[in-house]
């Protein structure tokens, strides 16, 4: 099939490395592989069927209900095949959930891997009749056609050929993906990204990192997360190969690492410590890593010092960005001789705006503050997303107009200060910022003083026991189960004034990860609520 | 400690830290990381745990993934005879 006639949007990528590296690997997972022409023909012959019995009134949109299998890969292909935007559901998360985001993204089909058949029934529980589900690795589907009564059951026997299919209408202000990222209150935000923002993201990463068809990506992270987007569409924009872990492969990355070759590994910084306790970040650990990248949460200097040891050969970045700016919009590139001056409190700078992306540095009032002054982030720029699926009174929120300007900026909700010349910092988010006792604390500093005096990678001050203004002190979480409590609270006495000093610290072996992998702040909080 | 005995110390942790109830008995087949029952976070904790009971450090640079699929294979691979 020719490449598209339409205007550039995110499967274009994918389809020119199709037909330069038809031949080359675009995908393992466990122990199957895809050629970039082999998956290209099962996304097709997925497309082709879907819209072989498209339903009535279908919109813009088809959902993915999978984990870490071919099929799943394919059908985001699909989906973009079909000019769809995707909407990737994760089986393994709590299931009325997901249902939730099934039913609100309105999608009327949907393409489920092997590894989601189980929970089928479950996921279309009360889901309004009419849909169409096709399971393309199901043999039979006549049994499961009968549980699902009312919906439109396909299986393999009812898949078109590839040649069938054709490339739908896509536009660079069509949705690409949508994903749901969790409110702080109510429903999780569905957050619409358009071709327009990712295809500038994915130029700006590939550029930077001069991929090339050798490259060999990672993918630790769930397709549920949007960090997932660099890794399947980086490495398919240039021929190079999507490298997915099985579960129990991602519980050993380092071995999944060298067993790979990978070449480009991008993680949250939780990982990191993970590897690091298992002593998997030892010197020179990883000669074939070229780029070593992460994103997510606060990077302690700790870990990428010895990431860095780890993989010498690689150049290490840390990365920042909400879903609302399209995966990342920030980077700073680590430097062993320059970067630890330049780290706040023990923590990685998040460095500079991508190329074309612009920063504001707000107060509460979106006033624009001086250089030098912290504030909230405010960003602008061809990442900037068009706003939340449906939900126009949380978009016009936290998509806004400041004072003075004439262009949408994105509210991030996260603290930052930008000295001249300087690296832009990541001080935490602006409601790690408490009230305590009437004086306003960030709970970053506090947790980088006990970092420094007990040596943990990781520890967490949480503002409790909760007040109506903020709290009446602080408890902290410190991962360092060997220490000696009484002495880390003496140590810290010594550099914090009281108002900031723990009354309480808890030596944990390790912190709860929701479920993109960070440091679980609302669990650690139910512990402390538990034991009241 | 002999080999049932061991094998019931591996498991009785995996039961005292299992997510969710294993889906009938914890056999010594039972898969215990692909099945969800154990998560990453738990793998610390799991490592310093077989160290503690073959009373050596574990290099996880020279151990298969697989090592870790169910009670046999971590037998099999940290305290039977091909155990280095």
């Amino acid at each position: 099939m020719a490449p598209t006639p339409h205007a550039r949007t995110l499967r274009d990528g994918f389809l020119r490395a199709a037909e330069r590296h038809a031949d080359r690997e675009a995908l393992t997972v466990g122990d199957a592989t895809r050629t970039y022409a082999a998956l290209r023909d099962e996304a097709f012959a997925l497309a082709a069927t879907l819209d072989a019995h498209a339903p009535d009134g279908e919109g813009q949109l088809t959902a993915v209900f999978g984990h870490r299998h071919p099929t799943t890969f394919a059908a985001i292909l699909g989906a973009l095949v079909r000019g769809h935007g995707y909407v990737p559901l994760n089986p393994s998360f709590p299931i009325d959930r997901t249902r939730s985001m099934l039913v609100r993204s309105e999608v009327r089909s949907v393409v489920v891997d092997p590894t989601a058949v189980g929970q089928l029934e479950a996921l279309l529980e009360g889901v309004p009749a009419g849909l169409t589900v096709l399971v393309p690795d199901a043999d039979d589907v006549a049994e499961l056609a009968a549980r699902l009564d009312g919906h439109r059951v396909l299986g393999r026997a009812d898949l078109r050929p590839a040649s069938e299919a054709t490339l739908g209408a896509a536009e660079p202000d069509g949705v690409a993906y949508l994903l749901f990222t969790s409110g702080s209150t109510g429903n999780p935000k569905g957050v619409m990204v358009a071709h327009r923002n990712v295809t500038a993201f994915v130029d700006v990463m590939v550029e930077r990192y001069a991929i090339t068809h050798e490259d060999r990506f990672s993918n630790t992270f769930d397709l549920t997360f949007d960090l997932s987007v660099f890794d399947m569409f980086c490495a398919w924009e240039r021929g190079a190969c999507l490298c997915v872990p099985t579960a129990q492969q991602k519980m050993f990355p380092g071995k999944y690492v060298k067993k790979q070759g990978l070449t480009v590994w991008f993680s949250v910084p939780s990982t990191g410590v993970l590897m690091s306790r298992l002593k998997m970040l030892k010197p020179g650990a990883y000669p074939t890593l070229r780029w070593t990248l992460f994103c997510g949460e606060a990077l302690p200097v700790e870990i990428i010092e010895r990431f860095q040891e780890a993989a010498p050969g690689s150049i290490c970045e840390n990365l920042y960005g909400p879903t609302e700016l399209t995966i990342a919009c920030t980077l700073y590139r680590w430097d062993a001789e320059r970067s630890p001056a330049e780290a706040h409190l023990g923590v990685v700078p998040i460095g500079e705006p991508y190329p074309g992306m612009e920063i504001r540095v707000a107060d509460a009032s979106l006033a624009a503050l001086p250089r030098g002054e912290a504030g909230e982030l405010l960003m602008t720029g061809p990442q900037t997303t068009p706003g939340y699926w449906r939900d126009p009174e949380r978009t016009a929120k936290a998509f806004v107009v400041p004072p003075g300007e004439t262009r949408t900026f994105y509210r991030t909700g996260d603290r930052v200060v930008w000295p001249e010349g300087k690296p832009l910092l990541y001080l935490g988010r602006v409601d790690n910022q408490i009230k305590i006792q009437g004086y306003r604390v960030e709970l970053g500093e506090i947790e980088a003083v006990l970092r420094e005096v007990s040596g943990a990678e990781v520890a967490i001050a949480i503002g409790w026991p909760a007040t109506s203004s903020g709290a009446d002190g602080v408890v902290a979480f410190v991962g360092a189960p060997e220490a000696d409590a009484a002495a880390i609270l003496d140590a810290a006495r010594e550099r914090l004034p009281s108002y900031m000093q723990p009354s309480a610290v808890h030596l944990v072996e390790t912190f709860p990860l929701n479920a993109n992998g960070k440091v679980d702040r609302k669990a650690l909080r139910a512990r402390l609520e538990a034991d009241a | 400690m002999d080999e049932q005995q061991i094998r019931a110390e591996l498991r009785e942790w995996i039961l005292a830290h299992a997510k969710s109830k294993p889906s009938g008995e914890l056999t010594d087949q039972t898969a215990i990381l692909e099945t969800g029952l154990l998560s990453s976070l738990d793998i610390v904790e799991f490592v310093l745990f077989i160290e503690e009971l073959r009373g050596d450090e574990v290099d996880t640079d020279d151990i298969e993934p697989e090592v870790f699929t169910s009670i046999d294979t971590l037998w099999e691979g940290f305290f039977g005879q091909a155990a280095g």
